[in-house]
């Protein structure tokens, strides 16, 4: 019943990124393909793992209309990316995007007993079929700017059930942009810290501290933080029966970790981190 | 009709030639000789004769005459007709006259059947004069008990109950030493007493003593609505959704549409409108309430009155229900981390009466505790024991693979519906029923599915919509909206699911509540098994009738659904005590047998077991009583005790091993006057024809009954005479040969010989 702790965890997450054929990739750069047999329990993601080959998420979301989702199917969990409006007209949503979630989710399918998807999955925030997928990512929210049917959708999402973690946006500055989008949404509930004796913290992994994680070129730079954001912070949104609905990490960037863990002048420590609290945000929102 | 015919042509009513014997008073040998000479005489002149008659007519008119000549000599003989007659004054009677309150019906012509008595049988009616003059009467009145009565002015016809076995009894007794020609019951036939009649029979009809039924009242109402039957549990989780069946019966109100009520203790909590049918047809109104509030509940079912109705007493009916207000305990197991968990979780999460744990594996051999109740609780996995397994009253296998469990365990788990009596609910997914190797184990046994192999079906996926079968359209279990018509409307609305258990077969016995709309897939079916009941639910994700885009945010569809399920898994699992009482409704004064199982923690019945009912009177009384191991069963209990006064009783049942306590339970008592008088109060021909044809009686009406005071002189026993009754004067007799008379004269005229 005792949790893994960081030793071991760095050794399996050291020995996953060594097994891994995924290539390294730049943001916003090309996947590989998957494997063909990753898929093969429904016949439908057949030909979405095939034209995945040929996936460009900006040439996706130039056609505006366009989602990146697969079909529901026979996995029981989606590392389900949120598509969403920015402010800069760049398609912040997609750093990192899809060799983190694939990375990340090869070291969850080896660590827990999860059936889950090896591959990225995306989906915009007014799809009627985001609630299909209880568990959402959003990274870069530092200039988010949410349309009314993005505002409608993720509120009906989060009050059905769904589970949003929030990751990889810095500063004071990003805070007020992302505070005064999510307050669109929810301008019932408060952003409160979330104490490290909350259950999410030691879902699978016990979590004492809430290290901050740089991307990878802050670090080969030097720093872990950027802008004003030295000091990293987990907090959340709980809805009125007390239950968490987002998590939000600021001034850190998991997804980074996940993307970068095979590298190896990237810090295990970080790597491990994120995969820990990956795990834990998954296994929390699946449970509670 | 028949009988005063009869009687006019042959002298005497037909009982007196049922009860005699016939005989002749002269010497027959005269007489036959007199009648052989008349004859030999009168054929000679027959044959003799020519004139202008035929050898036909001449035959014809020789057995006419040869029949007259026979009735002559039927006189002759002085035919009588012997039999037996009581002694007037010498004998005893005795008049059982029915005192409960369904004597006061009043449905022959708006007259009480109660007025039979006062107008015939007070001092000075007519049978009560025909009958004294010929007996001495001893009066008694029944209806819960028997009492002999100086006169029926003491009748108060306020009996809750008849006895009729009772009743003839203690006169029989009663009437023992006397010279007894027989009982008389009047009486409208209602006979409710827990007991059979036929024993109750047996001495009297031992003794010869006949029993003769005057029934009072209508065989069948005009116009009468009546709540035949109400079937609910004796007790229930408080905010249990009920479903109730109540049978409404009628006479005369074909095609009207009434409305069944129920009421929790005076506030109406639910009801129904039924249209009813043909008359006598029974309609099936199912209800649907939730018990609320918590403690002994009388619930009220009640159908308004109508214009015209001859009985209003019986349109209602009381149900007491336990609403105890305990948290029952469910194991969840799941075996990976599924959305299903959560959304259950969140499913059950108000419901004070639900505590759900959670045990779910989170990796190999590691495992994550939800909702235990302490640090210690489920700390080694799914419980290794039966002790710690049968604390729980549910078990929710999820996506966890039979492979996990060892022999032990799986043997367990069966043993868990089977002897302990819990409920047992099977999730779809890769790792359950065949898919997860369950298919040849224990657990296979119970589930009301069947497994087939599961090879070469690891791909199998279907998304399907959900309809209820017939059966889960009524079934408290699957009723998700206020109706069942709204119920199976919401279910066909619900977006689909998916599976990856094809499952399209049931075992016999089993009952399929939901299918998929299109596939012969098998989505909840459930049957008892042993002790217990065990469900199969293949369906992976349930939690998409929460998170789809169709169900409105607020929705609470799948709560509902997880609710009544997880509710109706746990409802009537037993507990290690468990106290029962056979009738839930008694009178004052009546004995109650009160009867209790006992267990250990494995549920092995305990024979040695230091029981005690402790019973709390309305007025805060207490009435210990040590039980008695049955001897019959094994952990069966008994004591019986008499409640003296109305109202609720709490029975409390402890069971100690030692010093230990083992547990308790609590049961309640109604106790209240009987109205069953006015339920089926029609008078009840059958029953009071079967009383007098195995005794040797006879059974009356109002309208034939002047005819009692003769028929037991003659049936009856006691002090009797032999008499003789002359036949030879009967008008039969003599209408037969006028008969032959003119009929050999008009043959004459008619052939033209005289």
């Amino acid at each position: 019943m005792r949790p893994l702790r960081g030793g071991p965890i760095a050794v399996l997450v050291a020995l996953s990124m060594a097994m891994l054929a995924v290539p390294a990739s730049r943001p916003g750069g090309r996947a590989a393909a998957p494997e063909a047999s990753a898929g093969s329990r429904l016949p439908s993601l057949h030909a979405a793992g095939a034209q995945r080959e040929a996936f460009d998420p900006r040439a996706l979301l130039d056609r505006r209309r366009g989602t990146m989702r697969r079909p529901a199917g026979p996995h029981e969990f989606y590392f389900t990316r949120a598509i969403y409006s920015s402010g800069w007209g760049w398609n912040r949503w997609a750093i990192d995007y899809p060799k983190s979630d694939r990375q990340f989710m090869t070291i969850v399918n080896r660590l827990i007993s999860i059936d889950a998807s090896e591959y990225e999955n995306a989906i915009r925030l007014d799809d009627p079929d985001l609630r299909k997928y209880p568990f959402l990512y959003a990274l870069e929210v530092g200039d988010i700017a949410l349309g009314p049917a993005e505002i409608e959708g993720l509120r009906n999402y989060l009050l059905a059930g769904g589970f949003l973690v929030i990751d990889d946006f810095w500063g004071s500055w990003q805070w007020a942009t992302f505070e005064q989008q999510i307050r669109r949404v929810f301008p019932e509930h408060p952003i409160v810290d979330i104490p490290l004796d909350h259950p999410i913290f030691n879902a699978v992994y016990r979590i004492d501290e809430i290290l901050q994680v740089p991307a990878i070129g802050n670090f080969w730079g030097g720093r872990t933080w950027e802008q004003d954001g030295y000091k990293a912070h987990a907090r959340g949104i709980f809805d009125e029966h007390g239950r968490l609905m987002v998590v939000i990490n600021w001034n850190t960037d998991l997804g980074d970790a996940w993307e970068w863990a095979e590298r190896p002048e990237y810090p295990l420590k970080f790597s491990t981190f994120a995969v820990e609290m990956g795990i834990n945000f998954i296994v929390y929102a699946m449970s509670h | 009709m028949f009988e005063p015919i009869f009687e006019f042509l042959f002298k005497y009513r037909p009982l007196v030639f049922e009860q005699g014997d016939f005989a002749i008073r002269a010497p027959w040998t005269i007489a036959l000789g007199a009648a052989a000479v008349a004859a030999a005489l009168t054929l000679r002149t027959y044959a003799q004769v020519r004139g202008n008659s035929q050898p036909l007519d001449r035959g014809v008119l020789a057995a006419i005459r040869l029949g007259a000549i026979a009735v002559v000599a039927f006189c002759l003989l002085q035919p009588v007709v012997v039999l037996s007659s009581v002694v007037p004054q010498q004998n005893f009677l005795g008049v059982l006259v029915d005192d409960s309150r369904s004597m006061q019906i009043a449905d022959r012509d708006e007259t009480e059947r109660l007025r039979f008595v006062e107008d015939r049988l007070r001092a000075g009616g007519d049978l009560r004069t025909a009958l004294e003059e010929r007996f001495a009467l001893r009066f008694f009145g029944f209806s819960t008990e028997t009492d002999r009565l100086g006169d029926v002015d003491e009748l108060t016809y306020r009996g809750t109950r008849t006895h009729l076995g009772q009743a003839l009894e203690r006169a029989h007794e009663e009437l023992t030493g006397v010279p007894l020609s027989g009982l008389v019951v009047v009486t409208d036939g209602a006979d409710n007493a827990d007991g059979g009649l036929g024993e109750s029979l047996l001495p009297i009809q031992a003794a010869g003593i006949p029993v003769f039924t005057v029934g009072l009242g209508r065989e069948t109402f005009d116009r009468d609505i009546q709540l035949s039957r109400v079937e609910t549990p004796r007790r229930v989780l408080r905010g249990a959704a009920l479903v109730v069946d109540a049978v409404v019966t009628h006479r005369g109100y074909r095609g009207e549409t009434v409305t069944v009520q129920v009421e929790d203790e005076g506030r109406i909590v639910g009801s129904e409108e039924v249209e009813l049918g043909r008359d006598g047809e029974p309609r099936t109104v199912r209800l649907r309430f939730t018990a609320a509030e918590e403690g002994p509940r009388l619930f009220t079912f009640r159908v308004s009155p109508r214009p015209g109705e001859m009985v209003t007493q019986n349109n209602v009916r009381d149900a007491l229900m336990l609403v105890e207000n305990h948290s029952e305990k469910v194991l969840y197991f799941e075996g990976e981390p599924r959305f299903e968990v959560k959304f259950l979780r969140r499913a059950v999460a108000d419901d004070e009466n639900l505590h759900v744990s959670i045990l779910q594996r989170t990796a190999e051999n590691k495992f994550m505790r939800l909702d235990v109740e302490d640090a210690d609780d489920l700390v080694g996995g799914f419980p290794t024991t039966r002790a710690d397994l049968y604390r729980y009253s549910g078990l929710v296998l999820g996506s966890i693979e039979a492979n996990y469990f060892t022999p032990d365990q799986l043997r367990m788990i069966a043993d868990f519906v089977n002897n302990r009596g819990g409920g047992l609910l099977m999730l779809g997914s890769q790792r359950s029923f065949s898919e997860g190797g369950y298919a040849g184990t224990p657990v296979a046994d119970v589930l009301p599915v069947v497994l087939g192999e599961a090879e070469g079906e690891e791909d199998f996926f279907v998304e399907v919509a959900v309809e209820p079968t017939r059966a889960g359209a009524t079934h408290a279990a699957t009723q998700i909206a206020e109706t069942e018509e709204l119920s199976v409307d919401r279910w066909n609305e619900l977006p689909p699911i998916t599976i990856v258990n094809p499952i399209t077969e049931v075992k016999p016995g089993a009952t399929t509540l939901l299918t998929s709309a299109s596939d012969d897939l098998v989505v909840l079916a459930f049957q008892r098994y042993g002790a217990g009941k065990s469900l199969a639910f293949p369906v992976q994700d349930s939690w998409m009738w929460q998170m789809h885009a169709d169900i409105a945010v607020e929705d609470m569809t799948h709560e509902t659904f997880w609710r009544r399920m997880l509710r109706w898994l746990v409802d009537g699992v037993p507990d290690q005590i468990t106290a029962e009482l056979p009738a839930d409704r008694v009178e004052p004064g009546q004995a109650v047998t009160i009867l209790a199982t006992v267990g250990d923690a494995n549920f092995e019945e305990i024979n040695n077991s230091a029981v005690i009912a402790s019973v709390t009177h309305p007025d805060g009384d207490f009435t210990d009583r040590r039980m008695e191991w049955t001897a019959e069963a094994d952990g069966e209990y008994r004591a019986t005790f008499i409640p003296p006064t109305e109202g609720f009783y709490e029975v409390r049942i402890e069971a100690l091993s030692g010093d230990e306590l083992i547990g308790e339970d609590v049961t309640w008592l109604q106790v209240a006057p009987s109205d069953a008088e006015y339920y089926d109060s029609t008078m009840r021909t059958a029953l009071l024809d079967r009383v007098a044809e195995e005794t040797g009686g006879r059974r009356y009406t109002p309208d034939t009954v002047a005819s009692l005071p003769d028929d037991v002189q003659f049936v009856g026993g006691g002090v009797t005479v032999v008499e003789e009754r002359d036949l030879w004067d009967m008008p039969v007799l003599l209408l037969l040969l006028g008969t032959l008379v003119l009929g050999e004269w008009g043959y004459r005229r008619f052939r033209g010989l005289a």
